[in-house]
């Protein structure tokens, strides 16, 4: 692959996220009302047309499992008269399924098939009871071998992943519940959080009592992403749509985001294997590393100090531990430096889910991809309200599927 | 309120700090629950009871509901004789969550006035009595430091917070409080005018009491079906007061109906069978029934009529299909064609629905201007404080123009500001607030 390759631009028009904080089983609504939600949303505070869209992506992990439904792009085209006919799918690739629906679009965008796409990332969690619900994401993992007869699997993955840290660099459960702590705060700035008026704070994450048990050897409640409903839909477009929008509105083109890289890797399915495979290397999830790596290629940055903030994937607090050496904040083995320093916080030299992220904004699994991109557009165009990190110019996501399997990350800029 | 950049912000947040909290009344819900949302911001909370052990009970309440043993490292508990002196000297913020009793509360603010350190807000959580009247013999510093400060049950997860200045309350303390609520406590703040009920209660209970009224012919289990969940509200309103408590029910109706004279005025006399039943001792949910209880596992449904009850499952129900009709379209996200089809729904049962809810919109836009500044702040509170549908998302999902046709069809008042919005364009939407996802509001069912 070419670090020179120049391909055609992809531009982000804006996007729409649900309410974060709603139980849309207790509204008693389908499915088709947390697409159309999304969908309409985005069409509204973009200002774009039905009849502009040409493509449709879907990103969504397990909608036959939680509501016995599939064919999910087709749900698209029931949002407006104006979608008949569109063309649309749906695409899966776990708790990464929002981003590989963004990468599809985005190349067909960039091979110029279309000149507007729309992406909704989409997930109805809370249709079923927390264990049926843990169950049914163990499929994200090799459900025969990790996850099958396993009463939350996923959380014990990740609790595997701290152990793995602690074997090769020492790691203090302090650390893991800083990260939670600044997670639940920022959440607290993010008016469509999931957590906002939740009670949290450092010392409840260090506590460990029936309000915030072990779910996963050493990752507890307070380590944990949500359950989430939620629908985030963004409208991503090509050069000649974005010239003709830019002057529809009477602003210039260089003041719509783009998307200038991204990087895209598939590891090993089940954990051991991950793990094995990286024994003698630098970073616990060498393929997470390469795809940040990628992604600044792609957009010519340098490292982590060309970025003014990160949406990162702390499905557990292990993840975004994880995800804090392998962006290069600290070297490897010593993220609990940036927990320590204040680096992550939104005022910090490397803020780290302004949003409040998986664990405090919410995490609908096969919309987390696009949340992170919409949350990534809110920054760079200075309009994130309380959680705005200031100044911000370039943000990157980095969005993982299963136990670090599927990894992809995006940079979004405004020159 | 002014709109501030965010360095203006920090420096009213700057401006007074709140590093001791006293709750007085820790022992009740409003008590126990605000001050366990307090410690989320407060370093340190002083929960007062008439005695030591039931502010304890308080705490470990407080404990249980938002989850956190950690509550209780920030919180200390004391009786009203030997602790409070210290504590209510001491203190930054006094939050008064007593009984809701006028005389009780003021003979409590005159021990508050003899001990508060100067500068220290004093915040009543009063539903609806006046904080001028409230206020009344205290110093001059205690009036400006004194407001209302209304958080709904439970404080920890409803947001939607009232805020009332009485004439004497100084500008930079609401400013103050104000922002600190949002910024520090998560709140969604509403201004309200030192009006009966403020804004929440004065519209949320007309239409509860309605509801109560129209019970009495029709019986609970039909018009709790008919102003159901899918005309734009979690809860039914018959559940509601339940849950409520019939003796709140009543101190918030009473005091609106003997204080505000209004348009709806009638709407707002409790019903007799209700005071009936109340002084014998119904008080809803917490007496262990109301309008609705359940015995031996059957779910039973008070007779308004007899004051007996029988098995819900054994009431009839006339034709309803249209509330299966606009339920169905709700399920699907449909929220437009939902309303409209409710608006076109034949019958004398989708003629009492509408009039109750074009009732509500109407009491609530004849209501801005008098217990908010305007409709937004009543939009906030209804929704975010009651969980149900704004006026102004009923008026958007139904349109103006059909909005005031129900309202005129109900032989309703058509408020002067919506027909001045009929006239201005009717595409323009009413709801501003740009978070609040209008399809909550509505629950397919």
């Amino acid at each position: 692959m070419s670090a020179t390759l120049r391909t055609p631009e992809v531009f982000i028009l804006g996007g729409y996220q649900t309410d974060f904080s709603r139980n849309w089983t207790k509204e008693r609504k389908h499915f088709a009302a947390l697409m159309r939600e999304g969908v309409l949303g985005a069409l509204e505070s973009t200002d774009v047309e039905p009849k502009d869209v040409q493509v449709a992506h879907v990103g969504n992990f397990a909608a036959e499992l939680y509501c016995k439904q599939g064919h999910l792009g087709a749900f698209f085209v029931e949002v407006d008269p104006a979608f008949s006919g569109l063309p649309t799918a749906r695409h899966e690739a776990a708790c990464a399924s929002g981003s590989v629906a963004i990468l599809a679009a985005m190349a067909e965008i960039q091979a110029g098939w279309y000149d507007v796409a729309c992406v909704v990332g989409i997930e109805q969690m809370k249709t079923v009871a927390a264990a049926e619900g843990g169950d049914y994401l163990g499929t994200a993992a090799w459900y025969e071998q990790e996850a099958k007869g396993i009463e939350f699997p996923f959380p014990k993955l990740f609790g595997k992943l701290g152990d793995e840290y602690d074997k090769r660099y020492g790691l203090k459960d302090e650390h893991l519940a800083g990260i939670s702590a600044i997670n639940y705060a920022n959440a607290k700035l993010n008016p469509l959080a999931q957590t906002r008026t939740w009670y949290m704070n450092k010392a409840h994450a260090c506590s460990r009592d029936d309000f915030n048990a072990a779910v996963g050897g050493r990752v507890k409640i307070s380590d944990c992403s949500q359950v989430t409903d939620g629908s985030v839909a963004v409208l991503l477009a090509g050069r000649a749509y974005a010239e003709k929008y830019a002057a529809r509105r009477g602003v210039k083109l260089e003041s719509l985001p783009r998307i200038t890289g991204w990087g895209h890797h598939t590891a090993r399915l089940k954990f051991a294997d991950k793990v094995a495979e990286s024994k003698d290397a630098a970073y616990v999830l060498p393929h997470v590393r390469s795809t940040i790596t990628d992604a600044w290629r792609r957009a010519n940055l340098g490292g982590v100090t060309d970025v003014d903030g990160i949406e990162t994937h702390d499905c557990f607090t292990t993840s975004e531990y994880m995800a804090i050496d392998h962006f290069g904040i600290t070297s490897p083995g010593e993220s609990w430096k940036a927990v320590e320093d204040g680096s992550l916080e939104i005022r910090g030299a490397h803020p780290i889910n302004p949003s409040g992220g998986l664990i405090g904004a919410g995490h609908p699994v096969g919309a987390t991809g696009v949340r992170q991109l919409l949350d990534s557009y809110k920054q760079v165009t200075g309009t994130a309200g309380d959680y705005q990190v200031e100044g911000a110019k370039t943000f990157q996501t980095l969005n993982i599927g299963g136990s670090g399997t599927t990894s992809v990350s995006f940079v979004v800029e405004t020159p | 309120m002014m709109a501030r950049n965010r360095t203006e912000e920090n420096d009213v947040l700057a401006s007074r700090r709140i590093d001791h909290a006293v709750v007085l009344g820790a022992n009740g819900a409003m008590g126990y629950g605000s001050g366990a949302l307090f410690t989320s911001a407060v370093p340190r909370v002083t929960f007062l009871a008439r005695a030591k052990d039931k502010a304890d009970q308080g705490l470990k309440v407080a404990v249980n509901a938002v989850r956190s043993s950690t509550v209780a490292h920030k919180v200390d508990t004391g009786d009203y004789g030997k602790d409070f002196d210290r504590a209510v000297a001491n203190a930054d913020l006094i939050f008064e969550a007593l009984t809701e009793d006028f005389e009780v509360k003021r003979a409590m603010f005159e021990r508050v006035d003899a001990l508060r350190k100067p500068g220290s807000i004093v915040a009543t959580v009063t539903s609806g009595l006046s904080i001028d009247a409230l206020g009344r013999g205290r110093s001059e510093s205690f009036r400006k430091h004194f407001l209302g400060l209304h958080f709904f049950n439970p404080p920890n997860v409803i947001v939607g917070t009232e805020l009332v200045a009485g004439k004497d309350t100084d500008p930079g303390v609401v400013e103050f409080v104000d922002l600190y609520a949002r910024k520090k406590l998560g709140r969604v703040m509403v201004r309200t005018a030192d009006t009966p009920g403020f804004a929440g209660n004065r519209v949320g209970f007309k239409v509860l009491n309605e509801v109560a009224q129209l019970a009495e012919e029709h019986g609970p289990v039909l018009v709790d079906r008919l102003v159901g969940p899918y005309t734009g509200r979690a809860l039914a309103p018959l559940a509601t007061v339940d849950l409520v408590g019939w003796d709140i029910h009543r101190a918030i109706v009473d005091n609106i109906y003997k204080n505000a004279k209004d348009e709806a005025h009638a709407t707002l006399a409790m019903p007799g069978y209700m005071i009936g039943l109340l002084e014998k001792g119904v008080l809803g949910t917490k007496s262990g029934g109301g309008f609705f209880k359940t015995e031996n596992k059957v779910r039973l449904v008070l007779d308004p009529k007899t004051q007996g009850y029988r098995p819900v499952a054994e009431v009839k129900l006339p034709d309803l299909r249209f509330i299966d009709d606009v339920a169905r379209l709700h399920r699907d996200g449909l929220y437009k064609e939902a309303m409209r089809a409710f608006v076109a729904a034949p019958g004398p049962w989708a003629d009492i629905a509408r009039k109750v809810v074009a009732g509500y919109v109407s009491y609530a836009f004849h209501r801005a201007g008098e217990v908010t500044k305007g409709i937004a702040g009543i939009d906030d509170i209804m929704g975010f404080g009651f969980n149900w549908a704004p006026p102004s998302v009923l008026v958007d999902t139904i349109g103006v123009r059909e909005t005031i046709a129900m309202i005129e069809a109900a032989g309703l008042p058509v408020p002067a500001n919506l027909a001045a919005a009929a006239k201005t364009g009717a595409s323009r939407r009413l709801y501003t607030n740009p978070h609040g996802n209008i399809g909550r509001f509505f629950v397919a069912g």
